[in-house]
């Protein structure tokens, strides 16, 4: 064996702990940047891969008239790729005795045959039988229903039982389990037969050379225009975003989260290695000068020694590279299967394996080369007259101290945890940056918590119905007159989606509530401009979202609006801040006068006289039963829990990864903050030896190195909370921006709970990480830390 | 042969600097053996390591067998030093993690001029030379100074220097094994190496050709078996 090769391998085993925590640190960076990018290359490639192979629709036209389509003719033309109907009515199916949750049916022309939309078998039958469904699996999480299961479904006014005949698979849909419903698909007889429904309503389309959301909307306007000239009249065209996922927004928010966490465990392993390998150069110097002065050059030395980081490099490689494949598929497993989707890659690319083994190999030596660079350059006078730790290092006064009255023993600990002051800073900075992110994790959590909870002071109804058809209110409350435990009713006109703002729309247009403008149901915050007050005009308010679907008009501004074939210039007076989708909010006075001379009514909400969770459930159950023999044709029945529930569920995945990542981050600063110590230690070897010498017992030194690392824990948590501020603030801005669009803001909360828990961890963490090496320090005899080398 | 004309070495530090070498003129001759003796501080281990290239003169010229080696740079210090000057050191300064054998193997793969087939032949020649063959594959660690120190040896021979050079060899040894080192090195002078031996040890002053002795960095003395030079 070359011998160069041989003194790296057995310097290396000659000091198994140092060259462990070396290749466990490494480990940790690379496990950790390595499940990233394993995880984000699978998530990223098949979020895309599943929602492409559905071949989704570029936009849906509604219309009564298609009986008026040539719909062979239609696809026939050069500029449409794929046409088919596909009919969608919402009813509600009962998933639970009594539980009742919305149920959107699709009407499919051929299962055989699907060009667009595509639906995947999963159990039971492909081809639904005459008069059943297929479910979509993940309302199996939210319900009782499995195959051959014959639920209760509420169509308009009536309740049928439809079998379910098979599960199937569209990865094209939001999760059910996070909007709590239920897709169901059945062939275009059945759904005839089950909804009474006209078919051939909804036709869904892809287009052929279009590129962008612009480019589809330019040619969807065309198509308008041209059914209207064939006797088709439109009425309304949705056009989803183009290419995305509609659930890509979580999955970026957790892939920037799960990048920037897999940065720092990088980032922070790179710290540790770094320190380490310092470390370990510190120990070589005086070799340095014996095999200069035998004849090595500063090339060979240097060579010796990246050799010696390579064999480090590729044993980390050894362990990281399989468990970051392993874990990086099992993440990508558990975010697909929140988000409803298949991991379908089978092979990662080559480039994610090359780039592992090269961060393997590569890193430790990259990290060293100014280390190398220094040590190799040391001169040969000076290599051979090193011995560790200079002997000029002294450490600073603070005359603060001497008035603490402090022992002995901590004063020394002070003294010592400043002898190594680039150490030191780098110790503190990397357990701060550790403190101050899992510190954020619980704030912006707390941010969101609040942001939930403002929302649920805002909705101050605990129960609402709404109707699929606007009717009169009479009508509506009728069957609702004899309920306990309430004590207030109010009805709103609008709701999500019911009335489209524009004919042409992307992400299903805003939906418009009418309401009561003095409404005490509704306490909106409004962060710019007013409320609904009354006015000659048309006035609305507008929610973050909505703002950013119009292109932001200036408060003050008419913002023309089509609404039920009317085109309404609506004064913006006002923009609130809500986790909703586009809602515009107006007068229903107003509205009634311009748009709904009839009164109807689609939203009735509740107030509960007792408004504890279980009363409010019971009173949605009195609500359920009453409703049940009555004619109406209901939408949905939710109470103001369950909904914040829904949203929690949202927004759940994410801030459980965001705590999950931010403790591992803080585990790594640990590791680096305990190989700090142990760094110390090994260095001050003899020194230890010759206080033990001069009586110090191995209690004292002991206690010493505890205090010593307990002393760079403290100063962290002051500097991680401290830190931890700016960042918050930070966090919240950027997640608002993610999750509310880009004019919102998530506050900044302070999470006191977090704070405990992030003081508590940490203090621990460094006990443990002090503790660890001190222990060491006491297990080496007198006469082996006098002669330690 | 080993020339010094006026070779003075200075080291500056913040407070103060300070004279280790002062003008030292000397010429040591190939095949002799050479005691450089003096107290503590006095400069004797400036002047090896002015010799060896492990330090540079503030000022003057070193010249080793016809090679001016202060204009060298590091690196090609190492590699002429490899070539030409054997180094023992006190604390013997072997690769603990490399076995005796392989540790002047070592010295010979980082030179390179003895051929591949030949390195284990001669290691196992030096050693014999030394007389610990029966210690090659065992550790640094599991030796005696003495055996450490013959391995040293050992290892300095390992690519044939014209020129030896010791630094208190023998401080760390008992009398016995130090006159035995001591002989090893009569015996490598006579077979024509330059043999210089740093050494606090008056005692055994009289086994060498030569004895130079320094005084706060200045040649005080320089006698040899036939007298004062």
């Amino acid at each position: 064996m070359n011998l160069q090769f041989l003194k790296a391998a057995r310097d290396l085993s000659s000091h198994p702990k140092k060259t462990l925590l070396v290749v466990f640190a490494l480990i940790l960076g690379i496990w950790g940047a390595g499940t990233v990018q394993v995880s984000y290359v699978l998530l990223m490639h098949d979020l895309q891969a599943n929602y492409q192979r559905t071949v989704p629709a570029q936009v849906v036209f509604t219309s009564a008239d298609f009986d008026k389509l040539n719909l062979e003719q239609f696809v026939g033309k050069p500029e449409i790729e794929a046409a088919e109907f596909r009919d969608f009515s919402l009813h509600r199916i009962e998933v639970r005795p009594d539980v009742w949750i919305p149920l959107w049916l699709y009407g499919v022309e051929n299962f055989n045959a699907m060009k667009l939309a595509r639906v995947f078998r999963e159990e039971g039958n492909k081809v639904p039988l005459r008069n059943s469904i297929l479910i979509e699996r993940d309302g199996k999480l939210v319900s009782n229903i499995a195959t051959a299961s014959i639920p209760r479904v509420r169509i308009g006014n009536t309740k049928v039982r439809i079998p379910v005949s098979g599960i199937c698979f569209d990865p094209a849909q939001a999760p059910a389990t996070q909007d709590a419903f239920i897709y169901a698909y059945t062939d275009k007889q059945s759904y005839r037969n089950i909804t009474g429904m006209a078919v051939n309503h909804r036709l869904i389309v892809r287009l052929r050379n279009v590129h962008s959301l612009a480019d589809v909307q330019q040619r969807s306007k065309a198509l308008v225009d041209e059914f209207r000239t064939t006797g088709i009249c439109v009425s309304s065209v949705d056009i989803p975003k183009f290419n995305e996922h509609p659930h890509q927004w979580q999955l970026n928010t957790l892939l920037f989260l799960i990048g920037s966490i897999g940065f720092l465990a990088l980032i922070m392993g790179a710290v540790l290695v770094s320190q380490l390998v310092k470390s370990i150069m510190a120990g070589q110097i005086r070799q340095m000068g014996i095999l200069k002065a035998i004849g090595a050059s500063r090339f060979q030395l240097f060579r010796i020694y990246v050799l010696m980081l390579l064999v480090i490099g590729a044993l980390a490689g050894l362990i990281a590279i399989p468990a970051s494949l392993l874990s990086g598929w099992a993440f990508a497993h558990f975010v697909a299967g929140k988000l409803n989707f298949n991991i379908i890659t089978t092979t990662l690319p080559l480039s994610v394996y090359i780039t592992l083994i090269l961060a393997s190999l590569l890193m430790p030596a990259l990290l060293s080369v100014s280390i190398l660079l220094k040590g190799t350059g040391t001169s040969v006078r000076e290599a051979l007259s090193d011995y560790g730790i200079s002997q000029t290092t002294v450490g600073r006064e603070f005359p603060f101290l001497k008035t603490l009255h402090l022992s002995e023993r901590m004063m020394l600990a002070i003294r010592n945890s400043q002898r190594n002051m680039s150490r030191l800073t780098v110790t503190v900075f990397a357990m701060a940056f550790g403190v101050a992110i899992f510190s954020t994790g619980f704030n912006v959590r707390q941010s969101l918590w609040e942001l939930l909870t403002g929302y649920k002071e805002e909705m101050r109804y605990d129960v609402q119905v709404v109707l699929n058809k606007a009717i009169p209110k009479d009508e509506a409350l009728k069957p609702l007159g004899s309920l306990e435990n309430v004590k207030q009713v109010e009805t709103w006109i609008g709701g999500r989606g019911e009335i489209q703002s524009k004919i042409l729309s992307t992400d299903k247009g805003a939906g418009i509530v009418a309401l009561p403008r003095n409404t005490s149901l509704l306490k909106l915050t409004i962060c710019n401009g007013r409320w609904l007050l009354p006015s000659n005009d048309f006035e609305v308010v507008l929610n973050q979202q909505a703002m950013e679907l119009y292109n932001n008009p200036p408060l003050g501004s008419l913002l023309p609006l089509h609404i039920r074939d009317k085109t309404i210039n609506a004064r913006v007076v006002g923009m609130t801040r809500q986790f909703e989708r586009a809602k515009i909010y107006a007068d229903k006075e107003q509205y009634d006068a311009l748009l709904n001379h009839d009164h109807l009514i689609n939203t009735i909400s509740f107030v509960a006289k007792n408004n504890d969770y279980q009363k409010v459930i019971a009173l949605k159950k009195s609500i359920e039963k009453a409703i049940a023999p009555s004619g109406l044709d209901i939408a949905y029945v939710m109470s103001q829990a369950e909904r914040v529930k829904i949203i929690y569920d949202h927004l759940n995945i994410i801030l459980s990864v965001l705590i999950l990542l931010s403790f591992l981050v803080l585990l790594v600063s640990a590791v680096g903050m305990a190989s700090a110590t142990g760094i110390n230690i090994w260095e001050r070897t003899r020194e230890i030896g010759v206080m033990r010498a001069i009586g110090a017992t191995p209690n004292f030194i002991y206690a010493l190195f505890v205090n010593e690392g307990m002393i760079t824990c403290t100063i962290s948590i002051v500097l991680g909370l401290l830190l931890s501020y700016p960042l918050s603030r930070l966090a919240a801005l950027f997640f608002g921006k993610l999750m509310l669009g880009n004019d919102a803001e998530l506050t900044y909360a302070f999470s006191t709970s977090g704070f405990f828990i992030t003081l508590a961890v940490t203090l621990v963490f460094g006990w443990i990480a002090s503790r660890i090496p001190a222990k060491s320090a006491i297990s080496m005899s007198t006469h082996a830390a006098l002669s330690y080398e | 042969m080993i020339i010094l004309k006026g070779v003075t070495k200075v080291f500056q530090t913040k407070e103060r600097s300070f004279t280790a070498l002062n003008n030292i003129n000397l010429a040591i001759e190939k095949g002799e053996y050479v005691a450089i003796v003096g107290k503590s501080g006095s400069g004797k281990s400036t002047l090896l390591n002015m010799i060896t290239g492990i330090d540079h003169p503030s000022e003057g010229i070193i010249r080793l067998n016809d090679t001016d080696i202060g204009h060298m740079n590091e690196s090609e210090l190492a590699a002429w030093r490899g070539r030409n000057i054997g180094i023992v050191f006190q604390f013997f300064q072997l690769i603990p993690t490399l076995t005796i054998l392989e540790n002047i193997l070592l010295a010979m793969e980082l030179v390179n001029t003895i051929p591949k087939a030949e390195r284990m032949n001669r290691a196992n020649d030096l050693l014999q030379s030394v007389g610990i063959p029966e210690q090659a594959n065992k550790m640094p660690a599991s030796l005696s100074g003495g055996e450490q120190q013959r391995a040293a040896i050992a290892r300095s021979l390992a690519n044939d220097p014209a020129i030896l050079v010791a630094d208190e060899p023998t401080g760390n040894l008992d009398s016995k094994t130090a006159e035995s080192i001591h002989s090893i090195f009569r015996s490598l002078a006579k077979a024509g190496k330059t043999v210089l031996v740093v050494t606090h040890e008056k005692n055994s002053t009289s086994t060498y050709d030569r004895t130079i002795t320094l005084l706060d960095g200045k040649i005080v003395s320089q006698e040899s078996e036939i007298g004062a030079l």
